[in-house]
């Protein structure tokens, strides 16, 4: 496992291992932990398991992937660090704290889930829904005050979806419903009220987790929404956990992988680390050439056949 | 043959054979009748036919010869198997039950429609079914009486005021909900005014009205009389209760002058040769002073 | 508009209209009485006609009226909310089933039992209603996942298949009179003959609206699905048992009064819902309102329109409110 850098700037080059950059805010926070820490979770539904000793790290402004074929047990991970199931052994934490401890609304301020697709069963606008992500902000009978739309109106336009507001969300296409539901986890992890009401958007504090996020997507979406994630990760210092099994999602978003197999993880560390054509035989059990490209900026992954009995098999048969 | 004279002999032959069968079994009288009507049981005990009943509904509960005779279910589940079963020659059926009108006709079996209908129709239909059974002279002579005791009451009460009365068939238990009552048409109806009583809904035009508490307190009736066939659902101890539910309706005079009565016996309800029964129990709640 | 102003202006507005169907209502009926005569202090109560039609007939059925109709306008919406489904109505889980098989076995085997104002078909259409959402709840349980909607909605659709099923059985053991009035009370009836049936409903209704204030929020962010709610921090298990519990007794509660009035659960709140948004909370409470003024409103149609015969205010419901929906839904795509 390997700790966390900060980004040096914004241009697309390589980035150096194990270099550790000064934290730029909140010195009082104890930087040895990670900002969430799963250590050896184990969990099954029935007679099954599911995860099996799984260990990972999410550092401060960390971007980190979980890459792992259907049925890896992504999605129960997820839904494990954050706090909606229990680990049956093991321990999950949030900066320090046992997450199965701490109380719902607290969770809720600290971690957002976007998942796959959204639906909402009745026609609420945009606005509403970003709204929803205030819940655990506001008492139980509290209205959403002007700072609440502030927030939401600050979240919608990071995700470039201020245009959005008073459509209705079951009217929009795929990707933008997922930049507004991103927009509504952003709100949702926005602290600047508890903080004394800044004016500005206050994500540090926030851990953000998407579940396979453009798997539903067609491929001008997926970019656009891997660009939006790098880019709130760079600029607006959002913390990103990304469960996914798109390689080259992985590739060119992730800075670090945690590869998950059968519930186990099979390696973790940085993406160019991690990300060989080794593990990805030993993941998928498809052979495939891992190099960086120099337009696209960050490593690619091609497929080239499926690895099955004793030799390799292309979809078009032998080259 | 021309096309023509061919479809008229076929219609012909059609409608010959249509009628045959019913012409036929009518020329005897039928000697194993089931009866799913249960005022046209007794009708059938009353002229004297007793003997040719073969089985009953699963509703009949008088004469008291019913009670050793085989069921074959009512109004709504009519048993055909069963009623075919017993080798009827001649079956007793409600006129609406016309599923099985035409399945016994299919089966070559006779029917007997019966409607209900106001009080001259029971007489009819005395008259009606002691022919068909072959038992004419009885059923005169026992629709006659009848209509000798009728006139009997009518005089017993002519020159007295009909009061206003409202006849009630059923209601919610302890509640005045679901009042269902009899409207200016039907045999209650006319059995209400042979008794010397006055319809408070003798202007609708139906057997069964729905009595809202609206309705009760603008039509104001005199008496308030609650037929009921049997004791069954009330005991006799609820009477009082059950009376006394009424009381919610301050304003109408039959409750102000205690004059809300529940007639409990089953000749008031069956249209059938105990009408006359039925028209003496209600003429004496009507006018009590006519039989001291 | 900030939300607490639309919230307030949306429930001013139908509150004025349930008010004003609740007391224009009671003035209207198939008898012409004397509003005069009615108020006139010096007639003796027991004596006056007019008074006894005006606060004995009519305005209890007319109190009657706004309760049922925002009592199952108020279910219908969290019942949607709960089962994430427009098509929901308060009927569709099994309570009114219950509460007619109990109905049923009261009239037709004519029950005596009676308490605390309660007369004998109220109170076992109530214990029916009871019987049927035990059932549904107890099948719906799993055991580390809390409620599950898919199951309860099998379970409810089960409930109400068997209960019909048994309704038929029962009848056949009823006589002529006892047959038509079961099928009456199946189309509702809201003539309640004084305020007694009320009171005894009342304190049911009261708890199920002060559970349903606490719904609205939940129900908004319950519609995203249960694994994204619970992300947001709502209490998921706990807000699916409020939702169920509290619906269920306002349906039972206005099912033992009036018997299944059918529609106003389905149509009121998708017309609210066209009309003010999706945010439960301005949809909950409009319903409430919509309701009460749409049922009383229907109630006068059923008693006037045939007069002296009255129609099923089940029967004005749908025939009133059908089309009309249809209507809004063409206008406004």
């Amino acid at each position: 496992m390997s700790e966390t850098t900060e980004e040096s700037g914004a241009s697309p080059c390589p980035r150096t291992l194990g270099v550790r950059a000064p934290r730029p805010r909140s010195p009082w926070r104890d930087v040895s932990h990670g900002l969430l820490e799963a250590a050896d979770v184990r969990f099954g539904y029935g007679g099954t398991r599911v995860l099996d000793g799984v260990s990972l790290r999410v550092g401060r402004q960390g971007l980190l992937g979980v890459l792992g074929p259907n049925g890896s047990g992504k999605t129960t991970l997820l839904r494990l660090l954050a706090g909606s199931l229990r680990p049956q052994s093991g321990s999950i934490r949030l900066d320090g704290r046992e997450v199965a401890g701490l109380p719902r609304a607290t969770l809720a301020r600290r971690m957002a889930i976007v998942p796959q697709e959204t639906h909402l069963a009745f026609d609420y606008s945009v606005m509403e829904m970003v709204l929803m992500g205030r819940y655990p902000h506001l008492g139980p009978f509290e209205l959403e005050g002007p700072r609440d739309l502030a927030i939401a109106r600050d979240a919608l336009a990071a995700t470039r979806t201020a245009e959005l507001e008073a459509r209705a969300f079951n009217t929009l296409s795929g990707g933008e419903k997922q930049r507004v539901v991103i927009a509504s986890a952003l709100a949702q992890l926005d602290r600047r009220a508890e903080r004394g009401g800044g004016a500005d958007a206050d994500w540090s504090d926030g851990l953000l987790l998407l579940d396979e996020p453009t798997a539903s997507l067609d491929i001008g979406y997926q970019l656009d929404i891997a660009a939006l994630l790098r880019q709130l990760w760079r600029d607006r210092h959002v913390t990103i956990l990304v469960s996914t099994h798109d390689l080259n999602l992985a590739a060119g978003l992730c800075r670090d992988l945690v590869l998950l197999k059968d519930g186990r993880v099979l390696a973790a560390g940085s993406t160019e680390a991690v990300l060989t054509t080794e593990h990805i035989r030993a993941l998928y059990g498809v052979e495939a050439e891992v190099r960086p490209h120099a337009a696209a900026g960050h490593l690619t992954v091609v497929p080239i056949g499926r690895v099955a009995g004793g030799g390799l098999s292309h979809p078009r048969g032998s080259p | 043959m021309t096309r023509a004279a061919t479809a008229a002999a076929l219609t012909a032959a059609a409608l010959v054979l249509g009628l045959a069968p019913r012409a036929a079994v009518s020329a005897q009288a039928p000697s194993r009748v089931i009866s799913i009507v249960p005022a046209v049981t007794e009708m059938l005990f009353a002229v004297g036919a007793g003997a040719q009943v073969a089985a009953v509904s699963s509703f009949d509960t008088s004469p008291p010869e019913v009670a050793s005779l085989p069921r074959v279910g009512g109004l709504l589940d009519p048993d055909l198997e069963r009623i075919l079963g017993l080798r009827p020659d001649l079956v007793v059926v409600y006129a609406t039950q016309t599923d099985l009108i035409h399945q016994l006709a299919r089966a070559g079996v006779a029917t007997f429609e019966y409607e209900h209908a106001g009080l001259p129709a029971v007489l009819a239909t005395i008259r009606r079914i002691g022919a068909r059974v072959g038992h004419d002279a009885e059923a005169e002579r026992v629709a006659a009486s009848l209509e000798a005791r009728l006139a009997a009451v009518r005089r017993r009460v002519a020159g007295r005021r009909p009061p206003r009365t409202l006849v009630v068939f059923g209601r919610d238990r302890l509640a005045l909900r679901n009042i269902f009552a009899s409207g200016g048409v039907g045999f209650v109806h006319d059995m209400l005014e042979a008794a010397g009583g006055a319809n408070v809904f003798e202007d609708v035009d139906r057997q069964n009205v729905q009595a809202t508490a609206e309705l009760v307190l603008a039509r104001a009736p005199e008496v308030i009389l609650e037929l009921r066939g049997e004791f069954g659902s009330i005991g006799r101890g609820d009477i009082d209760r059950e009376r006394r539910v009424w009381n919610a309706l301050l304003s109408v005079p039959a409750v102000r002058a205690g004059r809300v009565y529940i007639l409990v016996d089953s000749s008031v309800v069956v249209p059938g040769p105990r009408v006359a029964d039925g028209v003496e129990k209600i003429a004496r709640v009507l006018h009590p002073e006519a039989f001291d | 508009m900030t939300i607490r102003a639309r919230l307030v202006r949306t429930i001013a507005a139908f509150g004025a209209a349930a008010m004003a169907a609740i007391l224009l209502a009671p003035l209207v009926g198939s008898t012409s009485i004397s509003l005069v005569k009615a108020f006139d202090a010096s007639i003796p109560f027991p004596d006056n006609v007019d008074a006894q039609i005006l606060f004995v007939a009519r305005l209890p059925r007319t109190l009657a009226a706004a309760l049922v109709g925002s009592a199952l306008a108020t279910a219908g919406v969290v019942f949607q909310g709960l089962l994430r489904n427009p098509l929901a109505t308060p009927f569709t889980l099994g309570v009114s089933a219950g509460a007619s098989l109990g109905a049923m076995l009261a009239i037709t085997f004519g029950w005596s039992l009676s308490f605390l104002g309660l007369t004998p078909v109220p109170i076992a259409s109530l214990a029916g209603s009871l019987g049927a959402v035990a059932i549904v709840y107890w099948l719906a349980q799993a055991r580390h996942r809390g409620l599950s909607t898919n199951v309860l909605l099998l379970a409810g659709v089960t409930m109400n298949a068997f209960f019909s099923a048994l309704i038929l059985f029962v009848q056949y053991f009823a006589d002529f009179a006892e047959g038509y009035r079961t099928i009456r009370w199946l189309m509702g009836d809201l003539d309640v003959s004084g305020y007694t049936p009320l009171v005894a409903a009342l304190p049911l209704l009261v708890v199920a609206f002060v559970s349903f204030a606490w719904l609205p929020r939940q129900l908004n962010v319950l519609s995203l699905g249960p694994e994204s709610a619970e992300a947001r921090g709502v209490d998921v298990d706990r807000a699916q048992r409020l939702a169920f519990f509290s619906a269920s007794l306002a349906t039972g509660a206005a099912v033992s009064v009036s018997g299944p009035i059918g529609f106003i659960g389905i149509v009121v709140p998708h017309l609210v819902r066209l009309l003010v948004g999706a945010d439960h909370r301005v949809v909950l409470p409009a319903s409430a309102c919509f309701g009460a003024a749409f049922l009383v409103a229907c109630d006068v149609i059923a008693r006037t329109v045939l007069a002296p015969v009255e129609l099923p205010v089940g029967v004005v419901t749908a025939v009133t409110g059908g089309p009309f929906f249809l209507w809004l839904l063409v206008t406004r795509r």
